[in-house]
């Protein structure tokens, strides 16, 4: 699907956050599909592969891409929010986000192309869901926390209670994402980034690792981890964070390191990669990550 | 007074394309931007969904409203085959399905989405069949999938064509047993979709002069001639223009016949035009693929490394139907011996059908498959040797004098040399092994996961028509005489994106002494332009643009005597001459004289000459990922005479680019004879940022019979390089499966990595066969 055979499905464009919210109420109620458009570069491709509509069964689409409360990037004290339009453009050069939120910034310059980014949202790429999202990985990492609205009000969903199985969530099909919280881990965390994908542009990646740690005497105090396309949702990695978070930095040995990501997750082939290679790529993602943070693994 | 343009050539400078700003601003009008014929309908294509079965039935909803759409069927072909070299491929399929996505039926209608809904509505009812979808067992004949039409093939087997070359020696096996040194190895290579940017898309209409089509075509004569069978058209009825197009490299040299047929079917039944574009994924599955190749390569030399015998088998995988596997076979054995002197050759090569869509043109037509076969096991020789494989190769290089595998002596323009020396030195490669070889130390004690390698190849690519060919072709181009002393070129020739259309006129205005600017290039149109010959085979500048240059000469020199006659400027001798009558000029290609070529033996001249190049490049291997970076890339490539330098430049680098992808990245998965990554985001080609910095040298060796002072066909060379040489075990990053040419990074697992550092350990003995399979092996 281009921009221009936009014109041929129901349009119609979000004035503010309260009458979208009604607005996508009513639709639930009825029933009508809908879809919310932000750059549209997943729903658009999504569009390519889907098969035909029946005559009339086109779904709504509603603009939400030029709504002010969705594109705002705040910093509050110790929490940073990154609305849900904002683009990953933007994030590269939002000056809070690279003052505070490094890792967003370089996962952003990872994206598509320029073109992808100047479009795509942190709010499509969580509302899609795939565990191939670079921008879920990156916020997971953070131990972000996301903020959905509705005509019932705000909720307040921490990334570990998001995903409940492949591009399946917790979301009410009425709630839009509004924010990413952060509560900032401080100046002198240590932040990993690393895709592996084939090529160094429109790649989607094989592996994805983002990374967030503080680390005081030896030991890891804060840790969060987000993997993409090792499993069927972003991997958490919660028995390698646990790893971290148990044992001094100088104690982590590669075995163990390697078991913990064994337990974690268990990757299959598809058209892009294998099983064994992204398990043997995830391993040595995770102890690089180790290594950066001053274990010897 | 002499011609507007006295001394200044435009031969040799770099000018900027023809087409350059309409298709930077978007005036360029592809074909799906060419505005709408009155009554125009889409066309689509439903397909096979199995690799292999017999149609029952076709049935059609009765519940969908099938009252606005036009359907064809087999039935509806007058004669229904695809005219390409065999008669064996049906335009639509009736019975028996030979691969996946085979058309079946095709369907028009003014509304593209109730035309989606129509696609789905359609029910194939068909019997699914074992089907044949590699190589080897397609050639054990245990499932024969290929009925083979007359003049074709071995009967009642999968065979589709075979040759043989022999030099020296009789028997082989003999002289293998004389040398002091013999090494086995196979080598395979994998298909590649050619991605041009613009999918395959035409426009066809009838009206009361017969057919008319236009397209993103590569060769409209080849069209022309598929509706001379399909329709049985008289020739001047049959209309097809070239719109521009977006890159072909072989893609859209025999498909469009197939498209053409298609849009023209629905535009015959319907009554209107039809508008055919192919959407990406329906493009990669259906159209032509480079051919999967593996090579069986014994060779035997002397313990100095001088080679004495080289023993080959070639076996091409065609797909289902013959389309142009011939001549791409042909091209593959021709260049399977690669830069080397042989005294003693036997090179067998075998095509055969299996039951997945045609394989077809692609830049280097063969020659890349079986070029990577023989330099790669020339780095086998030399690492068992105990060589630089650099020093092995150019011990054993051709250079003027020598004899081909063919028995071809090297007459003229043989810048072997030149070109392997140029590269060496440019990329300091000997030095840069020592200097790698100590980083790659320091890099191992500081723990650190990233090595570096080097390496290179050298390579020749034939240059027009195979022997023969383009006597029998004959080719022609003409030129008219335009008022005001302008002119216009008229060849079948087509700029795809390679820069014909300037370089014809650089030609032209340099033969002629008519500025650049005064110079038309006629869209390439069968009404308007006579048969250059298609647009393939590097033969396009060294080829026509030497008729071009004959023709303008010509025209040139007319014009000039009238001036000499009667006076005034070159503009005003034209006009004079014009009052009396059109002034035109046709030639038809001359072939040099020395050109001998038997088809039945396949010796003699299988060439006029040849182009030469060397690559060397630098990688970095992550030891933890297996992913590769190119980190410089020297060529030294040979054009013959540079009319364009920069668009040289485009052809070699671009050339090469698509061969590192080949290389590095790109793979189709199959299954069951279905492609599972039919996309841009999992085909992976390499982007802008992929490609290495680049450091070019142009090698000038003309070619006396080329235009311009003596240039060569270089489109295809760079196909032939590019790939990654896993360099000597000394500076190999470990990890890389040496044998077969794919391999991105997945590709590689420990288990084959460990298979590698086995393969290091050469074997020891006086007569020891180094099986380079293994590692192959153990990957698989
Ligand atoms: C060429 C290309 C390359 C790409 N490369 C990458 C890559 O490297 N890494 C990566 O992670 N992704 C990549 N993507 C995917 C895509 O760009 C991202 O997922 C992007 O973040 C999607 O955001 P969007 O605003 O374009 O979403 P849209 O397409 O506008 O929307 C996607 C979905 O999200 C819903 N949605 C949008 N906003 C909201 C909201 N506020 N609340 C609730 N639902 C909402 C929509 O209804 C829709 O269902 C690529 C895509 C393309 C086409």
């Amino acid at each position: 699907m281009t921009i221009a055979d936009l014109a041929s499905v129901p349009f119609e464009r979000a004035g503010d956050l309260a009458s979208l919210c009604a607005r996508v109420g009513e639709l639930a109620d009825s029933e009508q599909p809908f879809v919310l458009l932000a750059g549209g570069t997943d729903w658009m491709v999504e569009q390519e592969l889907r098969k035909p509509f029946a005559a009339g069964a086109e779904p709504r689409v509603i603009d939400v891409s030029r709504l002010d409360k969705l594109r705002e990037i705040r910093l509050e004290g110790n929490v940073l929010s990154i609305g849900a339009g904002v683009t990953y453009w933007e994030m590269r050069n939002s000056p809070e986000v690279r003052a505070h939120a490094p890792l967003l910034e370089r996962m952003a310059r990872d994206v598509g192309a320029i073109q992808i980014q100047a479009r795509g949202t942190l709010g499509g790429n969580l509302a899609t869901g795939s565990p191939a999202a670079d921008g879920v990985a990156a916020v997971a990492a953070y131990d972000a926390i996301l903020v959905v609205q509705s005509r019932r009000g705000v909720r307040r969903i921490p990334m570990s209670e998001l995903q409940t199985g492949y591009k399946a969530s917790t979301r009410e099909g009425d709630e839009i994402f509004v924010a990413v919280e952060i509560l900032l881990p401080g100046p002198d965390a240590r932040w990993y980034w690393r895709k592996v994908g084939t090529r160094r542009a429109q790649a989607i990646s094989k592996v994805a690792l983002g990374g967030v740690a503080r680390v005081e005497a030896g030991q890891v105090v804060r840790c969060g981890l987000g993997m993409a396309s090792v499993a069927p949702v972003t991997a958490l990695l919660p028995r390698t964070r646990e790893l971290f978070l148990s044992t001094k930095l100088e104690k982590i040995g590669p075995v163990q390191l390697d078991k913990a990501v064994d337990s974690d997750i268990s990757p299959i082939d598809d058209v892009r990669s294998t099983g064994e290679y992204r398990l043997h790529v995830a391993k040595s993602v995770v102890r690089d990550f180790a290594r950066a943070l001053g274990a010897r693994v | 007074m002499q011609a507007d343009k006295p001394d200044s050539h435009v031969v040799g400078t770099s000018v900027g394309r023809s087409d350059g700003v309409a298709k930077v601003v978007g005036t360029a009008r592809y074909v799906d931007d060419l505005p709408k014929r009155p009554g125009e309908l889409h066309g689509v294509t439903v397909r096979a969904p199995v690799a292999r079965g017999t149609l029952r039935a076709v049935k059609f909803d009765p519940s969908f409203d099938w009252s606005d759409i036009t359907v064809v069927q087999a039935a509806d072909v007058p004669t229904n085959v695809v005219a390409v070299i065999a008669y064996d491929q049906p335009v639509l399929a009736s019975t028996a399905i030979n691969h996946a996505y085979e058309p079946i039926v095709l369907l028009a209608c003014a509304d593209r989405a109730k035309l989606a809904r129509a696609k789905l509505a359609v029910h194939l009812d068909i019997d699914p069949l074992e089907p044949v979808l590699d190589i080897q067992t397609s050639l054990s004949d245990q499932n024969v999938v290929w009925s083979a039409p007359d003049g074709f093939g071995d009967k009642g087997t999968n065979v589709m064509k075979r040759y043989l070359i022999t030099k020296g020696e009789a028997d082989v096996d003999a002289e293998h047993a004389r040398c002091a040194r013999v090494v086995s190895g196979t080598y395979s290579t994998h298909q590649q979709e050619q991605l041009y940017i613009e999918p395959q898309g035409v426009v066809a209409w009838w009206d009361d002069d017969g057919a008319h089509v236009i397209g993103s075509i590569q060769c409209p004569y080849y069209v022309h001639k598929a509706f001379l069978k399909t329709f049985g058209l008289d020739a001047e009825r049959i209309d097809i223009s070239q719109a521009v197009t977006g890159g072909g490299f072989g893609g859209k040299e025999e498909y469009p016949s197939i498209i053409a047929l298609h849009a023209a079917l629905l535009a015959k039944k319907s009554g209107r035009p039809v508008r055919m574009i192919y959407d990406r994924a329906e493009d990669i599955e259906a159209t032509t693929k480079r051919h999967p190749c593996e090579c069986e390569v014994t060779t035997g030399c002397d313990a100095d490394g001088t080679l004495r015998v080289l023993k080959m088998r070639v076996l091409m995988d065609a797909g289902a139907y013959v389309t142009l596997t011939p001549v791409v076979l042909s091209r593959g054995v021709l260049h399977a011996a690669g830069t080397y002197r042989w005294p003693t050759v036997q090179i067998e090569a075998i095509a055969v059908a299996t039951n997945t869509p045609p394989n077809g043109a692609f830049r280097g037509f063969g020659a890349p498959q079986t070029i990577w076969a023989i330099e790669r096991h020339m780095d086998a020789v030399a690492a068992y040797l105990g060589v630089d494989p650099m020093d092995l190769k150019r011990q054993n290089l051709l250079v003027e004098g020598d004899t081909t595998a063919t028995g071809q002596v090297l007459r003229m323009s043989v810048s072997s040399t030149a070109c392997l020396e140029g590269g060496l030195s440019a990329a300091r490669y000997a030095e840069r092994k020592r200097e790698l070889d100590l980083e790659n130390q320091a890099r191992a004690q500081r723990g650190e996961r990233k090595r570096l390698g080097i390496g290179a190849s050298i390579f020749m690519h034939g240059a027009g028509f195979t022997g023969s060919g383009e006597r029998m072709l004959k080719g022609k181009a003409a030129l008219d005489l335009l008022p005001g002393g302008g002119l216009r070129i008229r060849t079948a020739s087509t700029d795809i994106g390679q820069g014909t259309e300037t370089v014809f006129r650089q030609i032209a205005s340099d033969a002629s002494g008519v500025p650049m600017e005064h110079i038309d290039f006629a869209v390439p149109s069968t009404k308007v332009c006579p048969d250059s010959g298609p647009t393939v085979a590097s033969r396009t500048v060294m080829v026509v643009g030497s008729i071009v240059e004959r023709c303008a000469r010509e025209i040139g020199d007319a014009v000039k005597a009238e001036q000499a006659r009667g006076g005034g400027s070159f503009a005003q001798a034209g006009d004079r001459l014009l009052t009396k009558g059109p002034v035109t000029v046709l030639r038809q290609y001359e072939p040099p004289d020395f050109v001998k070529w038997d088809d039945t033996t396949y010796k003699g001249d299988a060439y006029p000459c040849f182009a030469w190049m060397c690559d060397v490049a630098e990688l970095e291997v992550d030891l933890d990922t297996f992913e590769v970076e190119v980190k410089r890339f020297h060529i030294a490539g040979d054009v013959g005479k540079a009319i364009n330098p920069k668009m040289c430049l485009g052809q070699l680098e671009g050339g090469t680019l698509q061969a590192i992808g080949w290389a590095l990245s790109e793979e189709l998965v199959w299954r069951d004879g279905l492609i599972k990554n039919p996309r841009i985001t999992n085909y992976i080609v390499p982007t802008a940022l992929d490609a290495p910095p680049f450091e070019t040298a142009l090698v000038e060796a003309p070619f006396e019979f080329g235009p311009g002072g003596g240039a060569k066909g270089i489109g295809e060379l760079p196909m032939d390089g590019g790939r990654r040489r896993s360099p000597p075990p000394s500076s190999t990053p470990p990890g890389s499966p040496c044998t077969t040419c794919r391999s991105p990074p997945s590709a590689f697992t420990p288990r084959a990595w460990a298979g590698r550092s086995a393969n290091d350990n050469l074997p020891e003995g006086s007569q020891p066969r180094v099986d380079s399979t293994q590692a192959q092996r153990s990957a698989a």
